[in-house]
């Protein structure tokens, strides 16, 4: 019951959004330091991620197929599952911890010290100031995460499989580019576009109701990030299902 | 121009404006005192429709706030310049772009032009070169100065100031009111101001508007506040200053630090 109203709430929030974006537009300079901001914060913790998720997808994916005679297939498995799966949600996760909390927590903060007041005051809408820009750059820089995480896994992949795991290097190569096609690399994208989108009107939502009080940022930070990972988990099954689905 | 009419305001069972009717005289400056948490700031807030009122209507330029669309409503608060209590600072810009936020977003003025405002602003409330400082860096006094400059920058026609002393040294405290009264007579401007600086207030004031338990107990030009029999109102004003008697006697204006809510 509970949770209905606060999807209601949420929804009632995009639309003012939506709203205010179609009235005041987007402040543009605004964007790209957004953008900036995203893609600097969430990439070294990423790099990381991605890394040791890649050597760890060669590994299950050697023990998997060996007995089957199929080691070969190790580069066929990193590359499905990083450019269909784990690459979006890995890097989503990424930007929703850090970037996410951090809208979450800025927001809230202008909130409670009665700055977002202060923009109505000065004749500025809080939604296209403070929102858009978000979303615009999260909506630039995470396809480009997802991207480089792809990448990263491949190559963190690649070195497992070759120098751990002694299999032929350009065979991984060769299977992990057969495995996988344009369309999955545009599905990756398009999931990245709503993760991101997500994130950011998820994190900002609970920026713009926190509660009063330093304690009040500490939950909207929380809510937020918890929120938006359920969201993009539970969503990421869908999104899979009808793009990858071919029914029963 | 701005009419408040027979508002009532309650935050759940809280009940913070019970039937309160104001009209602030335009040109002049009206004072609102009151006791700590009685609705001062929810008040000046219903002003600029920050809040919806429960009941009642607040009339600025003839647009009812609560009722007016959101385009409406913004032209309105164009004409207004506003200082929160405690700021409302951003923390993310500099002390030159706070100031020039509003300029830079309602402007066509060129950077030049902008800079050359703002650092007037800043030197008109005694903070000059300070551009480039951080808001982080500022003391509590100064961030009160710097949301002042912001809220004059546009040169608004009515501004809001809520408790523009508190947490002023009693030097800057009057040179701000001294900037208060100058302001006024230069430019005409219409203020409306929260204080718990009730020497101060005097001196600025023309009118004061005492708030006590959601409800108005005293709303008048100054010097009959002064003499007001209201026994709540003589018990707020006796603790900083000597009242007049009933007959003439002038006010004497100690200077006392209590005056100064820290
Ligand atoms: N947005 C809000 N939600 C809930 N309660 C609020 C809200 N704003 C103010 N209040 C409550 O309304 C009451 C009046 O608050 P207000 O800030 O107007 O007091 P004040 O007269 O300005 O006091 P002070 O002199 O201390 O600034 C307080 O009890 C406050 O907790
Ligand atoms: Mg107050």
């Amino acid at each position: 019951m509970n949770t209905m109203r606060q999807a209601g709430a949420f929804a009632y929030f995009v639309w003012d959004w939506a709203m205010a974006v179609r009235r005041w537009g987007a402040p543009r300079a605004e964007i790209w330091r957004e953008a900036f901001r995203i893609g600097v914060m969430s990439l070294p913790i990423l790099l990381v991620i991605a890394a040791f998720v890649g050597t760890n997808l060669a590994l299950q994916g050697f023990y998997a197929f060996r007995p089957l005679g199929g080691g070969r297939l190790v580069g066929m498995f990193v590359s499905l599952a990083g450019v269909r799966e784990l690459g979006p949600i890995i890097a989503a996760a990424m930007v929703a911890a850090k970037a996410g909390t951090e809208m979450a927590s800025q927001i809230g903060v202008m909130r409670i010290r009665e700055q977002i007041d202060a923009l109505e005051v000065m004749a500025v809408n809080p939604y296209a100031w403070l929102v858009t820009p978000r979303l615009v750059g999260i909506v630039l820089v995470l396809p480009a995460l997802t991207v480089i995480s792809i990448f990263t896994m491949l190559a963190s992949g690649y070195l497992v499989a070759v120098f751990q795991l002694g299999l032929n290097g350009s065979t991984y190569l060769t299977f992990a580019t057969q495995g996988i096609t344009a369309m999955d690399f545009v599905y990756g994208m398009l999931k990245a576009v709503w993760f991101g989108m997500i994130i950011c009107l998820v994190s900002c939502w609970y920026g713009f109701t926190c509660g009063r009080g330093p304690e009040g940022v500490g939950e909207a930070t929380n809510r937020a990030v918890v929120t938006s990972a359920v969201v993009c988990v539970l969503s990421n099954y869908f999104l899979s299902e009808i793009l990858y689905g071919g029914g029963p | 121009m701005i009419e408040i009419i027979d508002l009532h305001k309650r935050f759940g069972e809280l009940v913070v404006l019970d039937g309160v009717s104001l009209s602030i005289p335009p040109g002049e400056t009206t004072a609102i005192i009151g006791p700590s948490g009685t609705g001062k700031s929810v008040l000046l807030k219903h002003i600029v429709g920050l809040i919806e009122p429960d009941s009642g209507q607040v009339i600025c330029f003839g647009t009812d706030m609560a009722q007016a669309s959101e385009r409406e409503r913004y032209a309105v608060r164009r004409r207004f310049g506003m200082l929160f209590q405690d700021g409302a600072l951003f923390d993310s810009l500099s002390v030159g772009e706070n100031v020039a936020f509003p300029l830079e977003r309602h402007t066509r003025l060129s950077p030049r032009e902008i800079r050359d405002r703002v650092e007037e602003k800043l030197a008109v409330v005694g903070l000059p070169g300070t551009w480039d400082r951080a808001v982080s860096q500022l003391s509590g006094g100064q961030r009160k100065r710097v949301g002042l400059a912001r809220a004059i920058v546009m040169e608004p026609e009515v501004v809001l100031f809520d408790e523009p002393n508190s947490g002023l040294d009693p030097l800057t405290s009057d040179q701000i009111d001294t900037l208060i009264l100058d302001m006024k007579q230069a430019l005409g401007i219409t203020f409306v101001i929260i204080s718990h600086d009730i020497i101060g207030t005097v001196r600025v004031a023309d009118h004061i508007a005492m708030l006590n338990a959601g409800k108005l107990v005293a709303w008048d030009r100054t010097e009959a506040v002064l003499r007001s029999p209201e026994p709540v109102v003589r018990a707020f004003l006796r603790r900083n200053l000597v009242l007049p008697e009933a007959e003439g006697e002038q006010a004497h204006l100690p200077r006392a630090e209590e005056a100064r809510r820290g």
